[in-house]
């Protein structure tokens, strides 16, 4: 049983605030996703939790024991670097059994306990070589494997495939999905890929300027975010934001174009937010407003129409075998089930 | 073609400065060392004596093998004490360490004074009557108190080491310092996590990736300790005796106090091999391929 309990944790420098003043609760077995832009506390948190940085103020709790004055390595916690952290000096195989030898493991289970951790990241060919003959690929599957060769009560990674091309981060990705299943070792991984939080996560925690902005599931981030912050940073192509006002129920957008039903009290000033794939592209006249198209792209999968709303450009998603051009005028119709009013002040979310 | 004719022309005088200074001063100092060369005797530079010389310092000069046992001891305490010195004061002073910045200038003083200049504050600090260390000491050390410490043959050469150490400590922490900087962070990081204690982070991780600037610096303090000659003149001018007469003290007493440069001369020879051997090393740390 290893959950991990922040309590009101803070992290100053100086004036500036790394992580200000959080708590989370992160559960055993569970997969936590800390994502947010740089300088947003996620590393910083993950690092304290590590005891590799002195918290200013507040508590963590690795099971039932507070770790806040213990060193690193009594916090029985491993960990994967962005860069790795492999030691150039040894080779592989002494990479990964270097947990095991500093605490002490009986000579005779480090070499099949090694041989394990190999295979389970595919990497028993490369035992005896250095990490600088490997790939970075390769070297990321060492610092798992160097990671998993104990069984710690936390794992803990540091944006570990952001160093790997966009390809190979895809299959890695998987990989360690699979890894994570497998082993069922609570888990706190730092990133800032919108994809790598959803596809991994049970339970992601968005962060912006040291705070947590929203808890949930990948699916409650995604579909019911908290504030503007979370729409705009979760979702590719990002959640178009259109400024406007309520007015008898209706969306009204700032040109005056009386759009969409909702259903919120009027209000001289909100956000709308709406998903790329939650507007219907229909031809000129069908639907419920005609635009002008700026741009159009063809992904393969499907296509984006960014077009002219007034003043603001909107990105739509569109069938894989639309096919239209620049200036030409097609109608779009937004999905009023799947609509979101922020409080352009605040950057809250207005519910109904 | 002109380019090319005008390209050598431009770095001929240098060439022929170097020729002059360095070059012919060596072949010519090897020419001696095979001769009588007594400074005194008008035509003996040019008196053939064969391997001579050689053999009288091997067989006939206890003096020799004095000055070879001074320097060698010499040059293994220096060297040890000042790298393991300056390796802890590095890793106090490194990105990361505990003290910086204000005492990593002060630190560079003792860099900044000429080795006569050490020897000579040196001989001053441990003067029996108004030395500030030879008071110190005797206050610290009851038994020290009425020594006269560069009149012992055994104190006088601890002061040579002592004085040594202290001058060379500066450039040997900053380059350590570079050299610990360079140590990647999260190596370090990754095994404090994994369960290393401070001892085990420094011994496994930190030393072996700082290895290649240790032998470096190792090396480069070695062939400095062995041509020692400039500090230990002006501090005890090899004495009492010749209880801190190095080689190159002894090379210098012979060739030009006695007069005798051709024995002088294959002496200096002498003493080239173990630093061929130490350069040979040096390059092939510092130039090696990866």
């Amino acid at each position: 049983m290893a959950e991990v309990t922040l309590k009101n944790l803070t992290k100053r420098w100086g004036d500036f605030i790394g992580v200000d003043n959080q708590s989370l609760e992160i559960h055993d077995k569970e997969f936590l996703v800390l994502l947010g832009p740089s300088g947003c506390g996620k590393t910083t948190t993950m690092r304290m939790i590590a005891g590799l940085e002195d918290p200013t103020d507040g508590e963590i709790r690795i099971g039932d024991r507070v770790v806040n004055d213990d060193l690193p390595r009594d916090r029985d916690v491993a960990m994967v670097f962005q860069n790795y952290g492999l030691y150039p000096h040894m080779t592989i195989f002494d990479n990964i059994a270097y947990p095991l030898r500093v605490r002490g493991t009986p000579k005779n289970e480090i070499e099949p306990r090694v041989r394990k951790a190999a295979e389970q990241v595919e990497l028993t060919e490369f035992l005896h070589r250095k990490p600088k003959a490997l790939s970075g690929g390769q070297r990321q599957r060492v610092a798992l494997a160097r990671a998993i060769v104990r069984t710690p009560k936390v794992f803990l990674m540091d944006e570990p495939l952001s160093n790997l091309d966009a390809k190979l981060r895809v299959t890695m990705r998987a990989e360690l999905k699979h890894l994570s299943r497998a082993l069922k070792i609570t888990t706190i991984y730092v990133t800032h890929d919108q994809i790598e939080a959803m596809t991994l996560a049970d339970r992601v925690a968005v962060m912006k300027n040291g705070i947590i902005q929203q808890l949930g599931t990948p699916d409650e981030i995604y579909n019911d975010p908290a504030n503007l912050f979370v729409a705009g940073f979760i979702g590719s192509p990002a959640m178009n934001l259109i400024n406007g006002s309520v007015q008898d129920g209706h969306f009204v957008t700032t040109g005056g174009t009386k759009l969409v039903r909702v259903a919120a009290p009027d209000s001289p000033s909100v956000v709308l937010g709406v998903r790329a794939d939650d507007m219907r592209v229909a031809e000129e006249g069908e639907g419920d407003l005609d635009v002008r198209i700026y741009a159009f792209e063809n992904t393969g999968e499907a296509t984006l129409l960014t077009v002219q709303w007034g003043k603001q450009r909107v990105i739509a998603k569109g069938d894989r075998h639309l096919r239209k051009d620049q200036d030409d005028i097609v109608s779009v119709s937004l999905d009023s089930d799947h609509l979101y009013l922020f409080d352009p002040e605040t950057g809250d979310r207005i519910k109904r | 073609m002109r380019d090319n004719t005008l390209k050598y022309l431009l770095v001929l005088p240098a060439v022929l400065v170097v020729f002059a200074t360095a070059v012919w001063p060596l072949i010519e100092s090897l020419r001696l060392s095979f001769t009588v060369g007594r400074l005194n005797r008008p035509g003996s530079l040019d008196q053939y004596l064969g391997w001579e010389n050689f053999t009288w310092a091997f067989s006939q000069e206890p003096a020799f093998w004095n000055s070879v046992w001074v320097t060698t001891v010499y040059t293994f305490l220096t060297v040890a004490l000042t790298t393991v010195l300056a390796l802890g004061l590095a890793m106090l002073l490194a990105p990361g360490g505990r003290f910086r910045s204000g005492v990593q200038t002060l630190l560079i003083l003792p860099f900044a004074m000429s080795p006569a200049l050490i020897g000579v504050s040196f001989r001053f600090m441990f003067n029996p009557e108004f030395g500030l260390f030879d008071a110190f000491f005797g206050v610290i050390i009851p038994p020290l108190a009425d020594v006269s410490w560069l009149a012992d043959p055994v104190l006088a050469f601890a002061v040579c080491v002592m004085a040594d150490v202290w001058g060379w400590i500066p450039f040997l922490t900053l380059v350590l310092i570079g050299g610990l900087a360079s140590v990647p962070q999260d190596t370090i990081e990754a095994a404090q996590v994994d369960g290393a204690s401070g001892w085990r982070v420094f011994r496994d991780i930190t030393l072996p990736q700082l290895a290649p600037v240790l032998a470096v610096v190792i090396i480069l303090k070695s062939i400095f300790s062995l041509k020692t000659f400039d500090q230990i003149f002006m501090l005890t001018n090899g004495g009492p005796g010749t209880a801190t007469q190095t080689l190159s003290h002894y090379i210098y007493f012979n060739g030009m106090k006695y007069g005798q440069i051709g024995y002088a001369a294959s002496v200096a020879w002498l003493m080239v091999i173990p630093m061929i051997f130490l350069t040979y090393a040096y390059a092939k740390f510092v130039f090696r391929k990866n």
